[in-house]
């Protein structure tokens, strides 16, 4: 890239000033992550995707190292080596640089070194208000620096969880449709197995061994497994052990021999995840959902009503914000509200900032428990661009 | 001055002599020029080339950034090593040997995967018992992830082996491979099996044109001359 010019610097820095004096006066406390963070971390929290997206490199000593593709995992980092176990209460707020190599080219909206403001808030006890805590700090540190007009978009990974603990089927296919949640396709296709018997009953072990075994007998399974292993010549090799592979035959064996899901419970969790409204009428719409299929979301969609209130409250207007239930599919260590802020001259591909709530990635980095965790981050760049009239 | 055709062949091992023997067989012998142990040679039936013998790898780069007009080697190293791979070289000709399958394999005691879809739901539970993901190890970073992610395959992550690879899972450096495999023998022997939907690419040598190499008409001249006399060759066999 070619060297920015000094005006854009100093342009970019007293933006920077305006957001942090409206973080730090929200009681955030100013913290500066290290740049280089290790590698094996980041891809074994974020994953292999971003890796290709991550610059990586070797130090002379052998240890693979990164530039930080952003700034969230580095602060809970940051809180961790604080308050080993993560449970202390605490607000940070950060202005940095980020790294993203950028398939294709860079251009302006997509640079591969760009700056990030934001703040991340860890361990408070009331997750909803701090949800919108964060949220109207964010609008309002963005009102601030000088932008009125913004779209909203949000969702709430919180709802589909409660979602599939509402509907009747075996534990491992709500975890597994969690996990394909984010990836439209794989999930569609993994909801059609779960409905088609024939596609259960498609064996994928051995079928002289999966006919002996007892989904319910477990300890039975493994000694059968083990006598398998011994007929065959096959040896335990590398990190999975007995216990494990045996636990996944058997889930096989059982989903062999279980009722597959009704039609019906998958066209229901079909047409939850294409709802999309304004977040208002949206909680109706899956209050009618919950009427219909005579479900219960519990408290879920209690606490997504009670932070709609909680944000109006906090100055953000509700009523213009789009609700999406599927929001949030390419940001996999989301698990609760995601919100997202747009505006019309960059396009929905580039967003002014985002964030939500993230109650497993400090677990993730090392906390030996969940610590619930929220933030959210700017894009400065592209701030300044639609501030200063350079946007396309 | 008159530029030459830079063509890059293998240095060492059996390619370079398989290579070698190709060449002759179609009349095009190659020939050290100057010291028996440099890296330069020539074709006494043309010499408008010029021979580089270099590492199997750089072939790759070289011709990734033109800085050798033709090269023989592994349709594997050129792969992983050039993303846009078809719009910078041009295959010409297979060359019949240095046959070797890039493959996925995972330990073959892992009866409950036999497919890519199963490696997914594998490493759901795997991170779930083991607080972190499966790893891969390979020297094919690129191809694997380019495969991994087509077959919807995600919660991975890449550890760089170059070499011995097939023992990473028994030493638990890895959970799985990617490696390649000409007979299986290799992988069998460390208690390892492939995935049926696990073949990444089949691979040979090939002879290969740099796209963005600079070409002038007696450079295009040449090349048409050592395709057509490789191609009499082949189908002489």
């Amino acid at each position: 890239m070619a060297a920015e010019a000094a005006q854009k610097v100093e342009a970019l820095e007293a933006q920077a000033q305006r957001l942090l004096g409206a973080f730090t006066r929200a009681g955030y406390e100013q913290v500066a992550p290290s740049i280089i963070q290790p590698a094996g971390l980041f891809l074994d929290v974020v994953g292999e995707a971003l890796r290709a997206r991550t610059y990586v490199f070797t130090d002379p000593e052998g240890e693979e190292l990164c530039l930080r593709p952003d700034l969230t995992v580095p602060t809970c980092r940051l809180h961790l080596a604080r308050h080993p176990g993560g449970t202390v209460p605490a607000r940070y707020c950060y202005n940095g640089p980020a790294f993203r190599y950028q398939t294709g080219s860079a251009d302006s909206a997509h640079p591969r070194e760009f700056r990030q403001a934001g703040i991340e808030s860890f361990a408070a006890a009331d997750r909803e208000r701090d949800d919108a805590a964060v949220l109207a700090l964010i609008v309002q540190a963005l009102r601030e620096a000088g932008l009125e007009q913004y779209q909203l978009k949000i969702g709430d990974l919180g709802l589909f969880s409660a979602l599939l603990e509402a509907l009747a089927m075996p534990k491992r296919w709500r975890r597994l449709l969690r996990h394909y949640f984010w990836r439209p396709e794989a999930f569609h296709a993994e909801l059609a197995r779960l409905t088609s018997a024939a596609a259960l009953k498609q064996l994928g072990v051995p079928r002289e061994l999966g006919e002996r075994l007892d989904p319910d007998k477990p300890e039975e399974a493994e000694n059968l497994v083990a006598e398998y292993f011994d007929q065959s010549g096959l040896e335990i090799v590398g990190t999975r052990t007995l216990p494990e592979i045996t636990e996944r035959v058997l889930a096989e064996v059982a989903d062999a021999r279980e009722t597959p899901l009704a039609p019906e419970t998958a066209a229901l969790i079909e047409s939850y995840v294409a709802i999309k409204a304004p977040a208002r009428e949206a909680a109706g719409k899956i209050e009618a959902l919950q009427r219909s299929s005579g479900i219960d979301l519990g408290p879920a969609l209690d606490a997504f009503r009670r932070r709609l209130s909680l944000l109006e409250a906090a100055g953000v207007t509700t009523s213009g914000a789009t609700f999406s239930a599927e929001f949030g599919r390419e940001l996999e260590y989301y698990t609760g509200f995601v919100f997202e802020i747009r505006v019309a001259k960059l396009g929905p591909k580039s967003p002014i900032a985002g964030g939500g709530r993230y109650d497993s990635l400090v677990a993730d980095v090392g906390a030996s428990a969940a610590v619930p965790a929220v933030g959210s981050s700017i894009h400065t760049e592209r701030l300044l661009a639609v501030l200063s009239g350079e946007a396309p | 001055m008159r530029s030459k055709l830079v063509l890059a062949l293998p240095s060492k091992g059996r390619l370079m002599e398989q290579s070698a023997e190709m060449l002759a067989q179609a009349g095009l012998t190659v020939s050290k020029s100057g010291s028996p142990r440099g890296y330069k040679g020539e074709i006494a039936s043309l010499p408008g080339v010029e021979v580089n013998f270099i590492s199997s790898s750089e072939i790759a780069q070289f011709l990734k950034n033109g800085t050798a007009h033709l090269g023989v080697t592994g349709e594997d190293l050129l792969r992983e090593a050039i993303s846009d791979c078809d719009e910078r070289v041009a295959f010409l000709k297979p060359c019949g040997f240095g046959h070797a399958d890039v493959v996925v394999a995972v330990p073959a005691c892992w009866i409950d995967v036999r497919r890519m879809a199963d490696l997914e739901e594998m490493a759901v539970s795997f991170r779930r018992i083991h607080g972190r993901r499966v790893r891969v190890a390979t020297k094919y970073m690129n191809l694997t992830r380019r495969f991994f992610s087509q077959k919807g395959v995600t919660g991975y992550r890449i550890v760089e082996s170059f070499g011995a690879t097939e023992g990473a899972p028994a030493a638990g450096l890895a959970e799985l491979i990617v490696d390649i495999t000409t007979t299986g023998i290799t992988l069998q022997a460390n208690g390892l099996k492939l995935l049926d939907d696990g073949v990444i690419l089949r691979s040979e040598a090939n002879l290969v044109a740099s796209k963005v190499a600079s070409w002038s008409p007696a450079l295009r001249r040449l090349e048409r001359q050592i395709v057509a006399q490789l191609s009499a060759k082949i189908a002489a066999k």
